[in-house]
């Protein structure tokens, strides 16, 4: 009836329930957290009824003659999680979020090792049972925080070295890595200690450039850009920022979050508005909601979007330009673009157009007569 | 069991430590198992209700017949394994329950079977994928449009704005909430968003869902055969009152749609001077005109009084109440304007009377004036906000929700008078 499987849940399932009449009582009774808690309440319980009901993880039957203990890490893990975890209260949430992960995975280990090892007299059944359980988790996760120091590094080079080298860098760590794939692939009778051992050489090779290249820094150019505010830069003047970033273009955002496409094209401006199966010359917006234009060019001199804002206050732009920039005027545009060029300007809508004197308006400056009315009910 | 806790035996009349345990387990699996039959009785008795206006097997436009149309062949295959799966576990859970036999042999792979197990599957998966795909590509279409609303979600309810279509008599934006108005057996494009975070807009008996996001714009198809009204709800958990956050659709002829446009764009009706709407209208520029617009409402000096929502609320928005009484819900569509009675006759109206009976709108006879009453009343009491002053904090003082204004049994009377003069 209460054999192994049966207790396990169960005492889960008690603590579960400790923790959610400690949460009641202390935190907050209608909270998400209570709602979490009551259903890992239920889930145990019900895989504590299963566990009695189909004598599931019960090996106890088996006669056996003394525990097949070993030595384990993981006490010690836990109570380095532990100490992590009171530090991180004091000095930063991150350990201590750190210390909760460290935590709970050294007790599972520690917990399925302890099982493991009293479920049958057998030893390399122990071992077997316990691989079966834990490998599943244990490869996919030492697999991803691997990759992820090996990425993260490879990233600090890119950024530490120029944009030149940085492509050739990029191609030669491709055709290394393709290149050994290929005789892996072709030599499977390659000893598994050699793949391990190349692969380990490789991987530290490039955790050690990465902690080369963070230490020494970004590149010139990338720490002088970041000074002067590259990445949220507008302009409506002439002058063009030395880092102006032309490839804007092929920003993802710009295709998933568009309310309208503002094109120029054969001296003619015009919109293309999702769902409207024509150009439109008006273009909705939602009130006190983000939007983006994305302004397209194909005329053969360089060109720039002007939205304007209304009367003060009623409309913010995401860029830092707009109001004093532009001799007084409550509005904001996109950089000058070359023909056949694209590049979005976000702005938020507070005010209805009623209760503007004059409406939004988008336009491009050289085209008199022309422009796109926005509309904000 | 592990016989090595049993204890001596103390007497014929004491029982074991094992025999309790035994006897504690036979009464958890007979706990256990007339707990389940129950439940299982209510689901299955639940899915025959008749009264379902949020059922998902019964569509009422070709978009969700669409769905239908695949779903109940899949659900039929699906239902059909899931019983065998499921009578196949149950009985090898029951016939190699643990007896206390030893561990039987352990063997590795059979490949015939196993190919056979993968490819039946990736076959049956393939047939449901190929009619998926046609069917969500059919429902992604936007070339075939023939109106277009924009719909914005928010902590708690949904907005409506019509952009400018003069094919369908729309000249000027017209922009409402609670209730999705829109013409029967037209395609109906809505463009959706959201100002916080993510919600969900369904209406099952029209189209499957659509999430509305923050910074991005989803495109739902929705086409009603009839005149009616269709109930939904937001399906993306988006904070304290989700299960608030309801919809509906009313779908109208093409001519009573026209009479719904013309009607919304009426200029602004002020109530007659020295009525306790008039008096309404002060309390509504003092009070309400913070965060509620109505569209050509004017102050006293003559300017339009424009709404702040964005000053006052998360979201940037409220809802906008120019024509209020035309509708037949408020807050998020959680409550009925109509009393029982009178949202019966409209609901249950035939399509040919529909129309007709929803222009009539909410009038004196007809209004719930309890629920309004208690809304105005205290809002965050009826229903479940962030709109405790004390406790705004983390969004730099601006509500979620609509606060509890403190408004005299007086102001509520003059309040209620002019609202009903919306229409």
């Amino acid at each position: 009836m209460f054999k192994v499987g049966s207790r396990l849940f169960l005492g889960l399932t008690g603590f579960a329930a400790v923790n959610l009449v400690a949460y009641i009582i202390f935190v907050e009774r209608l909270a998400i957290g209570g709602t979490a808690l009551s259903l890992v309440f239920a889930a145990l319980a019900g895989l504590a009824a299963v566990a009695m009901i189909v004598n599931e993880g019960d090996d106890e039957a088996q006669p056996r003659e003394a525990a097949l203990t070993r030595a384990s890490m993981w006490p010690l893990v836990t109570v380095l999680g532990l100490v992590m975890f009171v530090l991180g209260l004091v000095f930063a949430r991150v350990y201590f979020v750190l210390a909760i992960v460290v935590v709970l995975a050294a007790l599972a280990e520690w917990m399925v090792q302890a099982w493991s090892e009293s479920a049958s007299d057998d030893a390399a059944h122990n071992e077997s049972a316990r691989r079966r359980l834990l490998h599943p988790i244990e490869f996919p996760v030492i697999a991803t925080l691997g990759l992820g120091v090996v990425i993260f590094s490879f990233s600090r080079i890119m950024l530490a070295i120029s944009k030149n080298a940085g492509a050739v860098a990029f191609i030669v760590f491709a055709a290394v890595i393709l290149v050994a794939g290929a005789v892996f692939a072709a030599r499977p009778t390659l000893k598994p200690a050699l793949v391990g051992g190349i692969c380990v050489v490789g991987a530290v090779g490039i955790v050690a450039g990465g902690i080369a290249g963070a230490g020494s820094g970004v590149r010139a150019e990338l720490a002088e850009a970041a000074s002067e505010g590259h990445y949220t830069h507008r302009e409506c003047g002439a002058e063009k920022s030395k880092y102006f970033d032309k490839k804007a273009m092929k920003r993802l955002s710009l295709r998933s979050n568009t309310a309208a496409v503002i094109e120029l094209r054969d001296g003619k401006l015009s919109a293309l508005v999702l769902g409207f199966n024509e150009p439109q010359s008006v273009v909705p917006v939602p009130r006190a909601n983000p939007v983006t234009f994305v302004f397209r060019n194909f005329d053969a001199a360089e060109r720039r979007m002007v939205a304007t804002l209304g009367t003060a206050m009623a409309a913010t732009a995401t860029a830092e330009a707009g109001k004093d920039a532009h001799g007084g005027k409550n509005e904001t545009c996109t950089q000058l673009i070359p023909n056949g060029a694209e590049q979005g300007l976000t702005i938020t809508y507070n005010k209805p157009s009623i209760a503007q004197d004059e409406p939004f308006t988008l336009s491009v400056p050289g085209l008199e007569g022309q422009s796109i009315q926005v509309v904000v009910p | 069991m592990n016989h090595e806790s049993t204890p001596e035996h103390l007497g014929d009349e004491t029982l074991s430590v094992t025999e309790v345990l035994f006897s504690t387990g036979n009464r958890l699996r007979s706990i256990a198992a007339r707990t389940f039959a129950p439940t299982a009785l209510v689901a299955i008795l639940a899915s025959c209700a008749t009264n379902a206006p949020q059922d998902t097997w019964q569509p009422k436009g070709p978009n969700s017949e669409k769905i239908d149309n695949l779903q109940q062949p899949i659900f039929a295959v699906a239902g059909i394994i899931g019983i065998i799966v499921s009578v196949a576990v149950v009985y090898a859970m029951w016939r190699y329950k643990d007896r206390g036999q030893p561990i039987p042999e352990q063997t590795h792979g059979k490949p015939a079977l196993e190919i056979t197990l993968t490819v039946i599957p990736a076959l049956i998966l393939a047939v449901i994928g190929a009619f998926t795909f046609r069917v969500v590509f059919d429902l992604a279409r936007t070339d075939d449009t023939e109106l277009i609303i924009n719909v914005t979600g928010q902590q708690w309810w949904w907005e409506y704005d019509y952009p400018v279509q003069n094919e369908w008599g729309i000249t000027q934006p017209i922009i409402s909430s609670g209730q999705l108005v829109m013409p029967a057996g037209t395609k109906v494009l809505l463009r959706e968003t959201s100002r916080d975070v993510i919600h969900s807009y369904w209406i099952p008996a029209l189209n499957g869902k659509r999430d509305a996001v923050p910074g991005r714009i989803h495109t739902l198809r929705l086409e009603a055969d009839e005149p009616g009204i269709y109930a939904g709800q937001c399906t993306e958990f988006c904070g304290l009152s989700h299960a608030n956050m309801r919809m509906e659709a009313v779908a109208l002829s093409q001519e009573d749609f026209a009479a719904w446009v013309a009607n919304q764009q009426a200029a602004y009706q002020a109530p007659a001077e020295g009525t306790l709407a008039k008096e309404g209208e002060s309390v509504f520029l003092n009070q309400c005109v913070r965060c509620h617009q109505v569209n050509g409402l004017k102050r006293p000096d003559g300017t339009l009084a424009i709404a702040a929502p964005d000053e006052n609320v998360w979201a940037g928005a409220a809802p906008n109440l120019t024509n209020l009484m035309t509708r037949n819900t408020f807050a998020g569509a959680m409550f009925d304007l109509l009393r029982e009675a009178c949202r019966d006759d409209v609901w249950n109206a035939s399509s040919a009377e529909f129309g007709g009976k929803y222009l009539a709108g909410v009038d004196e006879a007809c209004l719930n004036v309890s629920d309004l009453r208690a809304w105005l009343r205290n809002a965050p009491a009826q229903k479940p906000m962030y709109a405790n002053p004390a406790l705004l904090a983390e969004t730099n003082g601006k509500y979620r929700g609509m606060p509890n204004l403190g408004l005299s049994e007086s102001d509520i009377d003059k309040l209620v008078a002019y609202l009903l003069t919306l229409k």
